[in-house]
């Protein structure tokens, strides 16, 4: 393999576990509570306007926004499900959540515009020289904010991933996920997972738009950019798998790097997206997913 | 009986108003925000067949608009075939594009056949972007401008569309109540209500949800080729885009999805609503969008059944009400 090639894998493996990242919260949504959250891209428009904000305001390192900005979206995610979106899924728990879908659709258009009013439709970068580091070794070439997102959303995903298998909450929702009533029965409040489940998918989302914020200029509509990629993730990896998600990522990131190394860029989106329709016609479950019922 | 005579008498008026009212006011601005709206009225109304009627819950349907109006436009710029005809090649084609994109997403439910449209449209979106040569690329086509040639699907008045979106929408609306009242109609919905059941009673979804398809996708091609005639001008980020389909979609579940009048009350409550943000907010940027955002979250929470479903419970209530009187209980 030349050199090209590698370094393309290379960058396609940073840019895809930063897309897995976003990804994740989707899929954790997705699996317990079987809604399409449309509003997922704007809350990581939002999730990189506070960083932005704490870094330029407060003088914060890049990295260390991080865990103020998601736990920022945590509280965001929590109050929007308890307040905004619950009280909507309840009245179709049984059925398709289709008003849930409608309604983060509208949620998603409130929140670009009211951030287009409010920050207007400038690009803005954070600018730190740490953006601009290298780890450079032999040929190959990454840069700091790459190598922090491969970093941050391994640990992260492993983080969740655990977090889901051997603590009792972590039990809880993907109880609550698998079978709702059977949840239920044993005690467990649904209502309370699903504000948790959403909350705790904005607080990754927190650390991803973080990330991205050193890679990427925000402004008002830049969560649309990733947030078509991030449902094709999520699919691809098997809805609700959390680690599936981050493989999913990886391999959309690897496809889009070194396809355009063959091809325009325009051309390598054509190819995810024909390769999701692919996977869903073999494998509705998804590469990662198991069958069930 | 008299009150529903009543309240058919009271619709028929209202339409007859409705319709009369942009052409008689002689406002060009007022005809061009009613001809916009007819158009997502038909556009929702050809996408109930397949989202509301059979409840397949399709975000793709921007590839059948961005196939009716890229085939038509084609045809008319570089054979110089009238749009009239073109229109139908682009019927076929999205006709073509329906089957396989059914074939390939009907396995699917709910959120899973909502993303495999929306993934759908964006392969075609894509492909259109990158033919340069023979679809403009990203940069669309111009329509040719003939000015007053009705046969070419073109006039310098605005009355001459008006004419045309409100004849295809009145069409749009027959189409629903003929299906609506059929045995076909019956199959969707009991596909609707529950697939398996449905195909325990020996009704083939496969076959219905395909026909279901074609018709929307059919019917949402016809749109497409009226939108370029009318703006004069497409491009793939706009007629194929994702956020077309969303808008569609959307229009139709706010009004009532699977309901003869939804689509078109949903229409008329939200282009107008967008406009009247816009003279609201004063040409500040972002406010008008701000607003249509909050009007969908406001209509939704009170009721996610849509327009429709407001509006029969309010009936029913005042219906309660009068008889509660009769029988003089409380």
């Amino acid at each position: 393999m030349s050199t090209t090639l590698i370094q393309a894998l290379l960058s396609g493996i940073a840019s895809g576990a930063l897309y897995g990242l976003i990804a994740l919260g989707l899929s954790l949504q997705f699996g317990v509570m079987k809604i399409i959250n449309f509003a997922h891209s704007a809350f990581l428009m939002l999730a990189m306007y506070v960083s932005y904000w704490l870094s330029m305001k407060a003088g914060l390192h890049p990295l260390l926004t991080l865990p103020l900005t998601a736990l920022a979206l945590f509280a965001i995610g929590y109050l929007t499900q308890r307040y905004l979106i619950d009280a909507i899924y309840q009245k179709e728990i049984a059925r398709e959540p289709i008003g849930v879908l409608i309604f983060t659709t509208g949620l998603w258009i409130f929140m670009n515009n009211a951030m287009l009013t409010i920050a207007g439709p400038d690009n803005r970068t954070v600018s730190s020289p740490w953006n601009d580091g290298l780890l450079i070794f032999s040929d190959y070439i990454l840069t700091y904010p790459q190598v922090a997102s491969l970093a941050v959303s391994a640990l992260a995903t492993a983080g969740l991933v655990g977090f889901l298998k051997w603590t009792r909450l972590g039990r809880a929702i993907r109880a609550t996920g698998q079978d709702r009533e059977a949840a239920g029965v044993l005690g467990i409040n649904s209502a309370r997972i699903f504000q948790l489940s959403f909350a705790i998918g904005l607080l990754v989302l927190g650390l991803a738009g973080g990330l991205l914020l050193s890679l990427y200029p925000v402004n008002p509509f830049v969560g649309d950019v990733f947030g078509m990629r991030a449902f094709v993730i999520v699919v691809l990896g098997g809805i609700g798998s959390i680690g599936g998600a981050f493989w999913g990522g990886i391999l959309v990131g690897v496809l889009e790097s070194v396809g355009s190394q063959f091809m325009p860029v325009t051309y390598a989106e054509a190819l995810i997206f024909g390769l999701f329709l692919a996977v869903l016609y073999f494998r509705p479950a998804g590469l990662f997913g198991v069958e069930k019922e | 009986m008299t009150k529903s005579l009543f309240g058919r008498g009271a619709l028929t008026a209202l339409a007859v108003v409705l319709i009369a009212a942009p052409l008689i006011s002689g406002s060009q601005y007022i005809l061009s925000v009613a001809i916009i709206t007819l158009m997502f009225g038909y556009l929702a109304l050809s996408w109930n067949v397949l989202g509301g009627i059979a409840g397949q819950l399709s975000l793709g349907h921007a590839a059948y608009f961005g196939i009716g109006a890229y085939t038509s436009t084609w045809l008319f710029g570089r054979l110089g075939i009238s749009p009239w005809l073109g229109m139908w090649a682009g019927v076929a084609l999205a006709i073509l594009a329906a089957v396989l994109i059914g074939a390939a997403c009907f396995r699917l439910r709910g959120a899973y056949f909502a993303l495999a449209t929306i993934a759908a449209s964006v392969v075609l979106k894509t492909l259109v972007e990158n033919a340069d040569s023979l679809l403009g690329g990203s940069r669309g086509m111009e329509v040719p401008l003939l000015h007053d040639a009705p046969l070419y699907f073109q006039h310098t008045s605005k009355e001459f569309y008006f004419v045309i979106i409100a004849v295809l929408t009145a069409v749009a609306l027959l189409v629903n109540w003929a299906i609506l009242r059929s045995r076909f109609g019956y199959y969707l919905t009991a596909i609707r209500n529950d697939q398996e059941a449905a195909q325990a009673l020996g009704v083939n979804t496969t076959r219905y949800k395909l026909l279901a398809a074609i018709i929307s996708a059919g019917m949402t091609a016809i749109g497409g080729t009226f939108y370029a005639q009318f703006v004069m001008y497409i491009a793939p980020e706009i007629v194929f885009g994702v956020n077309f389909s969303v808008v569609i979609a959307v229009i139709c579940i706010i009004g009532g999805r699977g309901t003869l009048w939804g689509p078109l009350l949903g229409a008329l409550l939200l282009h107008p609503a967008e406009e009247l943000a816009r003279h609201v907010s004063g040409g500040m940027v972002g406010v008008d969008m701000m607003l249509y955002g909050l009007i969908l979250m406001i209509v939704i929470r009170v009721q996610p059944n849509g327009l429709v479903a407001i509006l029969k419970k309010i009936s029913t209530r005042r219906q309660a009400a009068g008889k509660a009187q009769q029988y003089g209980t409380t």
